[in-house]
């Protein structure tokens, strides 16, 4: 777009080269920073291709034999595909629940006449007040009477639970945003709440639904602390084993750049699958009114 | 009777919204509440459609008690002021929507729906969406799928309030023959009384969660009840002159209006004793240079607004100040003028706080 208003502007504009210059400096200025955004990830990237010899190099080297003997190191001595497959499991189901569980409070302290509903919304808040920290030592004991320790049961109970707060707040805002008229000719139609929620609610709810998704599963796919001291082998996640390359010795950059090289991947394919949804959030808000 | 609504009141907290509301509304009959913001017409169709629970009272539908039935089990069908379309769907998804979910075939689905927008001039925008549509089309959308399924009972709230003048004109007419055509009893909710009077076969005019006078448009027009009544309808509204009983004789502040009185207005004044009643006259029935004429008074022209058709003159006796409606004039401000009240026009209105005789 911007591009053809450039040539545009030469072609039938020669006499303004002030113009021409805004739009290469507007250019110049996109590309700096993209490119200060999307260093680390290429030194992320680079990192983990890199041998122990290369990534510990000074300067730097920009030209290396790439060799994947980081992520061999990853997978086969550090069980990172046990890990991978523990996150995956335990991020997805906690997040398909606190995303289920969430928007289902949201959605009745949008809409339905609750007595004391502020206080209610108020008290699931608070459960974030807390910092984490302060919750390890009681949710160890509890997960040892129960013998849930080192099971995924406890991470994904957790992971909701530390989900469903802001999952209730912000799909509160966006059912809000829904106009009630519309969710009343839907009853009016013929639809029970029930229906009127699945069929008519849900679906302009989804642009957020995607939003609210992605933050909580990546709040989840990156949390380390509980995932540390709540698991010890069979339950370990993805942080974990990341930040087990870092030794009290010496810290093995290239395992940790592999690991975030393998964390990132699932954020990305998210970001990519909801990004219709994403997008299509921006288009919404012009049908109001 | 259609539907019946029997004494439904509507409480918020300490707030009474709808107070003892009563009617009955007769089969294929277009039933206008009329009422400025916040005097409950919108809550009482809103407890008619099932969207809010009354606090106390009964409504009845086809005979069938239906005051705390879901909306979608009482045949009905609602147009909203903001039109209420589903914004994720065309604009045939969304009149075929009501029989979809009542799982109605599909074939039969499809000649309704064309029908219905055919009839309604939309059948060219079926594949578009609400968003691509001017606020006439959409209300035409919201109508076609309030009556896609032929309901028993029509609520409209506002429909047109959005729409500009012009088009609101266009739309009243045909939204009046639309449901006069298919003979569906409509209740609609609106604050101008313009619309009201040219739509209506009865107005319930509204005030504080009341109905204070229900009747044919012309009837409600002819013979407000109540200072309000006489205020809200007509523009510019009724004249209004404080009367009084003083010793067995009924006054008012121009006296000739009070002996303009009939004899049952003067009785039923005299009745009201020491109640607050006023002389009301339209400013269309009042006549200027009324020379010989019967209770004639000598008025000063105050200003004069032409509008084309008619001229409004605005006149003062004293401290009183009201309007006449008349023809093309030559009077000017400061002229003296003798204005005399068309005989059988003058009106009994009660003060707001009489409850009428219902």
């Amino acid at each position: 777009m911007a591009a053809t208003d450039f040539s545009f502007a030469e072609n039938r504009q020669p006499r303004h080269p002030a113009r021409l210059l805004k739009a290469a400096a507007a250019y110049l200025a996109a590309l700096l920073a993209t490119a200060f955004f999307a260093f680390p990830v290429y030194w992320m990237v680079a990192s983990a291709l890199k041998s122990d010899v290369d990534v510990a190099a000074y300067p730097p080297r920009w030209s290396f034999e790439p060799t994947l003997q980081n992520f061999h190191k990853l997978f086969n001595e550090l069980g990172a595909w046990q890990a991978f497959q523990n996150s995956l499991f335990i991020v997805g189901i906690a997040t398909c629940l606190a995303m289920i569980f969430g928007t289902m409070a949201a959605y009745a302290l949008a809409r339905f006449d609750i007595g004391g509903k502020n206080v209610m919304a108020f008290e699931i808040l608070s459960v974030r007040m807390l910092p984490p920290i302060v919750s390890v030592i009681p949710l160890f004991i509890i997960a040892r009477q129960l013998g849930l320790f080192d099971t995924p049961w406890l991470l994904i109970a957790v992971y909701v639970l530390n989900g469903l707060p802001f999952v209730v707040w912000v799909m509160r805002v966006f059912i809000q945003e829904v106009p009630q008229s519309i969710e009343e000719a839907a009853l009016i139609d013929g639809c029970s709440r029930y229906e009127c929620f699945w069929r008519i609610t849900l679906p302009l709810l989804l642009p957020g639904l995607a939003a609210t998704m992605v933050i909580v599963f990546m709040f989840a796919w990156n949390e380390y602390l509980l995932a540390s001291i709540l698991t010890s082998r069979d339950a370990r996640t993805l942080p974990v084993i990341a930040a087990s390359a870092i030794q009290p010795k010496a810290i093995s950059w290239g395992l940790s750049s592999a690991a975030g090289v393998i964390m990132s991947l699932p954020v990305v394919v998210l970001v990519l699958l909801m990004q219709r949804y994403l997008v299509r959030g921006l288009t919404l808000g012009a049908v109001k009114g | 009777m259609s539907v019946e609504i029997n004494r439904v009141s509507k409480r918020f907290g300490a707030l009474t919204v709808v107070d003892g509301v009563s009617v009955d509304i007769r089969d294929g009959e277009f039933f206008v509440m009329l009422g400025s913001s916040g005097c409950g017409k919108t809550t009482t169709l809103r407890m008619v459609a099932g969207l809010e629970m009354p606090s106390a009272g009964s409504i009845r539908i086809k005979g069938r008690d239906v005051t705390y039935a879901e909306p979608r089990n009482r045949d009905i069908a609602m147009a909203f002021q903001d039109y209420g379309l589903y914004p994720h769907m065309t604009v045939e998804q969304n009149i075929e929507f009501p029989l979809k979910v009542r799982k109605v075939a599909e074939g039969e689905r499809k000649a309704k729906v064309r029908d219905i927008a055919e009839r309604l001039g939309i059948a060219e925008f079926l594949a578009r969406r609400p968003m691509q549509l001017s606020g006439g089309q959409r209300q035409r959308v919201s109508l076609a799928r309030a009556l896609v399924r032929n309901p028993h009972v029509f609520l409209m709230d506002e429909p047109l309030s959005n729409l500009d003048a012009k088009l609101r004109a266009t739309m009243r007419a045909e939204i009046k023959q639309l449901v006069s055509r298919l003979g569906i009893t409509t209740i609609y909710v609106t604050h101008d009384q313009i619309e009201a009077m040219a739509m209506a076969d009865r107005i319930a005019v509204m005030s504080n969660g009341r109905m204070v006078q229900i009747g044919s448009p012309l009837e409600v027009y002819d013979r407000p009840k109540t200072k309000f009544v006489a205020g809200f309808m007509g523009a510019p509204p009724m004249n209004l002159f404080r009367g009084a009983n003083v010793n067995g004789r009924v006054t008012a502040t121009i006296q000739p209006f009070a002996d303009g009185l009939s004899d049952d207005d003067r009785a039923s004044a005299a009745a009201l004793g020491g109640a607050e009643f006023h002389v009301g006259i339209r400013p269309e029935h009042l006549v200027l240079g009324a020379t010989g004429m019967p209770g004639v008074v000598n008025a000063q022209v105050a200003f004069v607004e032409p509008l084309g058709a008619n001229t409004n003159v605005y006149l003062t006796v004293g401290e009183l100040s009201f309007v006449a409606n008349v023809e093309r004039t030559s009077h000017k401000a400061g002229d003296v003028v003798e204005v005399a009240a068309r005989p059988g026009h003058l009106r009994l209105v009660t003060g707001d706080e009489v409850v009428p005789a219902a």
